[in-house]
């Protein structure tokens, strides 16, 4: 460690298995459309082009009416709207709206909520994340009906032929003459042969289809963090796309501020995810991202670094770095870590976490079980350590709160604020335009006094067990509250 | 009209036997009237679908269009389905001597060919739905599932041609005669249907360009010389041509009639109305040259008309095209009846592109001579072919 200049190449992580944003694509939102608090999610579509669902719950009971359409989130074209769709409302439950957009393109979008009700119109953007997950495999009976549908379209055409040779010009009653029997033969092999030849052109095409296709889904999947140590504790990370055209499309060198910052880099101990460091690297030279590290326990970590594109896509990188132990500098700035107990399995169900100053944070979980794919709201309160609700809570990084959902395999990773899953710096640009948002809602950022409870909104993508990091300030401390689930 | 052109040799000996294998029917049989029906369904839906995506963007598989496209498969499933049937298992003779036979079932070619139609367009329907869930929706026009669904199409129309075809070389001259203008009805749907898929590189700031002529010289010569010839009637190129031209300027002269907004984005043109395709493309001038010119020379051997045929359908076709797309690119042209001012609601017009400049896709003068060469080539070619297939018809007799 303290070889100065030597460079230790750590463990480059390659393509995981894990998506992008990773693995929790849905989108989870909660803000003002002018006078109107509003929780909105949007599921996106497996493929893209698609259709997204969107469902709205109003916090009051005098909306009249919503209006959905789908956006570009910025460049050209962002500020051509097409006519918006009438969101359906629920008879059984009125403050319930829902809507279906397509989703035409990959990239930054937002869906633009209009609101009219009692209290008069309001407006929000919510930025979506658009980009095809998966390839479609068919499955087996389509399979069968669309291979004998094809076999008897390519059997017809040769007994056609054979037939329109042999019988077509014939008189009426007329019996086909051997020499039109042998041409029809000769006739039904060439066609045959032409029918191969198109069959295989036809696969052929198909194949280059599935290709550009696929190439799609490669070019939004999670980019790999290369990471390096350099003059034993600093942490260099490095983007690699998973598609040869992903440097062309999205530089480094171009990112915008996300919160403050460039990056948020989260170093996760595995498999019991009993080490947590929320940093943030500073920009270098070529693109690549840099910080000195604090002390650390030795370990393979899981690495999750979220930046956001120009345009307002938000990506997470994803990699593993096997780092030694370091004896570091003092965290600093917005910096903070953890350590505790690994997540057991099944995950507990304590729902109420000790705080270093003898505080509490608590989890206000409803009771049941938890359920994937459905919307839920977060909310944790902290007490001082008489059990009072805590005075001294104030904006960390300009919110309430941050939270990270991590699944005990690393397959989905979420950075979760008070205003839902969508990266900050692409709620604001999606903002641009929209009248009446408050300050406080362009930024998502928190002003004047702060509540001793901070929500966020969220789904679980899919079943499994979980550990949820809430990180709040509290009297100039980052303190950081670990809960772990089980979701069905 | 019903006058036969010159025919040679081959012809000759046709025509003994369509006087031999007449029939006594006067009227059109149903079956051929819901087989004009259903495709003259298709060639609606067809039109109507591409207005829908320039207009509105957004669509459902039961959307107005997409029926009248799958009414074609009804339709013609039912006429088909009944000759087939009847002549296989009816007690009717006259059916069954005018039948060929496949795989135990006994009809009219045409109406297998039809029915093979019917098939690939069923099957296009599954394929192009499971592709929507695997590719996302429609995002390319021109698709293998889209293709299936083509190709079917023009089986349709090649099988009610022969149906057609068979019907008048063995029917009496008044029936004939009526016969003739559902068949240039449907040889003109086919040549729309060639047309709609050659639309991207003859779209007007290609026409003086080469790629639009060897495009053009590929894939029309071969339809409109098919349906032309096959008809073996003496103004029958014009007539299929005329018909084409008609079904166009409807289109565009409908169609904006009714509202329409865009449902996608970002929209770059404001849409209140169904947003036309385009002018038609001037086949007529071309196929009334050819059948001035089969009336003097038709007689001559097959590659050597092709060669004729084809050398001036393309000039013909040049002459007055390359022209008029001056015309089309001028102020003159942006109105209702020219349609030069419609642009579909994705058309980013003065930002990427100028629509009323004319794009070289031959980058030099070798180039574009060496693609109109090529595409003179093509038009003897894709005549040849025309011919083949119009002379089949001219045989059919089942």
């Amino acid at each position: 460690m303290k070889r100065l200049g030597v460079i230790f190449p750590l463990l480059l992580c390659t393509a995981l298995a894990a998506r992008a944003h990773v693995g929790s694509p849905d989108v989870y939102f909660e803000g003002d459309a002018g006078p109107y608090h509003l929780f909105v999610t949007v599921r996106v579509p497996q493929v893209i082009p698609g259709v997204a669902e969107i469902r709205v719950r109003s916090a009051s009971g005098d909306v009249q009416s919503m209006q959905f359409v789908s956006m570009r989130l910025s460049g050209p074209g962002s500020n051509l709207p097409p006519t918006p769709d009438l969101a359906q409302q629920s008879k059984e439950d009125p403050q319930f709206f829902t809507g279906s957009l397509w989703l035409m393109e990959s990239g930054a979008l937002r869906v633009r909520i209009r609101v009219d009700g009692a209290k008069g119109k309001g407006e929000v953007s919510v930025p979506v994340p658009s980009f095809a997950q998966r390839t479609l495999t068919m499955d087996r009976p389509l399979k069968g009906i669309l291979g004998l549908l094809m076999l008897f379209l390519a059997v017809g055409m040769v007994f056609i032929a054979g037939a329109a040779v042999r019988e077509g010009n014939l008189a009426p009653g007329e019996t086909p003459a051997p020499g039109k029997i042998r041409r029809a033969k000769i006739v039904m092999a060439i066609t045959a042969m032409v029918v191969v030849g198109i069959l295989y052109l036809g696969r052929a095409w198909w194949g280059a289809e599935a290709g550009n296709y696929e190439r799609g889904v490669n070019f939004f999947k999670p980019p790999a963090a290369e990471t390096t140590l350099e003059n034993g504790n600093r942490l260099v990370i490095r983007a690699h796309g998973q598609d040869k055209e992903w440097p062309n499309e999205v530089k480094m060198e171009e990112i915008i501020p996300d919160h403050n910052h460039l990056m948020h880099l989260f170093l996760i101990r595995v498999p019991g995810m009993d080490r947590l460091l929320h940093l943030h690297p500073e920009r270098i030279a070529g693109g690549a991202f840099a910080e000195d590290l604090p002390s650390i326990s030795a370990g393979k970590y899981r690495v999750f670094a979220d930046v956001v594109d120009k345009a307002g896509f938000p990506w997470t990188l994803v990699g593993e770095a096997n780092l030694p132990q370091l004896d570091g500098m003092p965290l600093a700035g917005d910096d903070a870590s953890w350590s505790g107990a690994p997540l057991t399995k099944p995950a507990g169900e304590a729902s109420t976490f000790l705080l270093p100053d003898g505080g509490h944070m608590t989890w206000e979980r409803a009771s049941g079980p938890l359920k994937a794919n459905t919307a839920m709201n977060f909310t944790f309160s902290v007490q001082t350590k008489e059990g009072k609700p805590a005075q001294d809570l104030e904006p960390y990084m300009g919110m309430a709160g941050h939270a990270e959902f991590v699944r005990s395999d690393m397959g989905a990773f979420a950075h979760v604020h008070p205003a839902g899953s969508v990266a900050m710096a692409a709620l604001e640009l999606a903002q641009a335009g929209v009248l009446e948002a408050p300050p406080a809602m362009r930024d998502g950022m928190v002003m004047g006094a702060q509540s001793p409870k901070v929500s966020f909104p969220y789904g679980f993508p899919q079943p499994g067990d979980y550990r949820i990091f809430v990180q709040i300030k509290c009297a100039g401390r980052v303190e950081t509250g670990v809960f772990d689930a089980h979701v069905e | 009209m019903g006058q036969s052109i010159p025919l040679g040799t081959q012809l000759g000996v046709g025509m003994g036997e369509r006087a031999a294998a007449r029939t006594d029917a006067t009227s059109i049989p149903w079956t051929i009237w819901c087989m004009v029906a259903g495709i003259a369904s298709g060639t609606v839906g067809g039109i109507w679908d591409i207005s829908w995506h320039m207009s509105i963007g957004r669509d459902t598989f039961w959307t107005p269009a997409h029926i009248a496209i799958q009414m074609t498969g009804v339709l013609v499933g039912i006429a088909c389905g009944y000759l087939i049937l009847s002549a296989t298992f009816g007690g009717e003779s006259a059916a069954r001597e005018t039948s060929v036979k496949i795989w135990g079932f006994r009809g009219p070619l045409g109406a297998f060919i039809a029915v093979w139609g019917c098939v690939a367009m069923l099957t296009s329907a599954p394929f192009d739905n499971w592709w929507h869930n695997a590719y996302g929706l429609d995002v390319k026009i021109v698709s293998p599932p889209h293709t299936l669904l083509s190709l079917g199409s023009f089986a349709i129309k090649v099988g009610a041609l022969a149906l057609m075809a068979g019907l008048m070389n063995r029917a009496s001259e008044a029936l004939r005669g009526r016969l003739m203008w559902l068949f240039a009805c449907v040889g003109a749907t086919a040549v729309a249907q060639a047309g709609l898929i050659l639309t991207q590189p003859t779209w007007p700031v290609y026409m003086h360009s080469a790629s639009c002529y060897l495009a053009v010289a590929i894939g029309i010569p071969a339809v409109l010389v098919g349906t032309a010839w096959g008809a073996g009637n003496k103004w029958a190129c014009t007539r299929a041509a005329a018909i084409y031209t008609a079904i166009l300027l409807a289109a565009e002269w409908i169609l904006p009639l009714f509202p329409a907004e865009p449902k996608l984005g970002p929209v770059y043109q404001h849409v209140t109305h169904f947003i036309p395709l385009r002018f038609p493309l001037l086949f007529i001038v071309p196929a009334v040259v050819l059948d001035l010119l089969w009336n003097k020379v038709g007689d001559w051997k097959r590659w050597r008309l092709a060669g004729v045929t084809g050398a001036a359908f393309l000039a013909s076709f040049v002459a007055v095209q390359w022209p008029f797309a001056n015309f089309l690119m001028s102020p003159a042209a942006r109105n209702r009846i020219f349609g030069m001012a419609y642009f579909g609601y994705f058309d980013p017009a003065g930002f990427l592109y100028d629509p009323y400049a004319f794009v070289a896709a031959e980058k030099t003068r070798g180039a574009f001579w060496l693609t109109m060469a090529f595409a003179v080539v093509a038009a003897m070619i894709s005549s040849r072919l025309g011919l083949a297939w119009g002379d089949w018809m001219r045989r059919m007799r089942r």
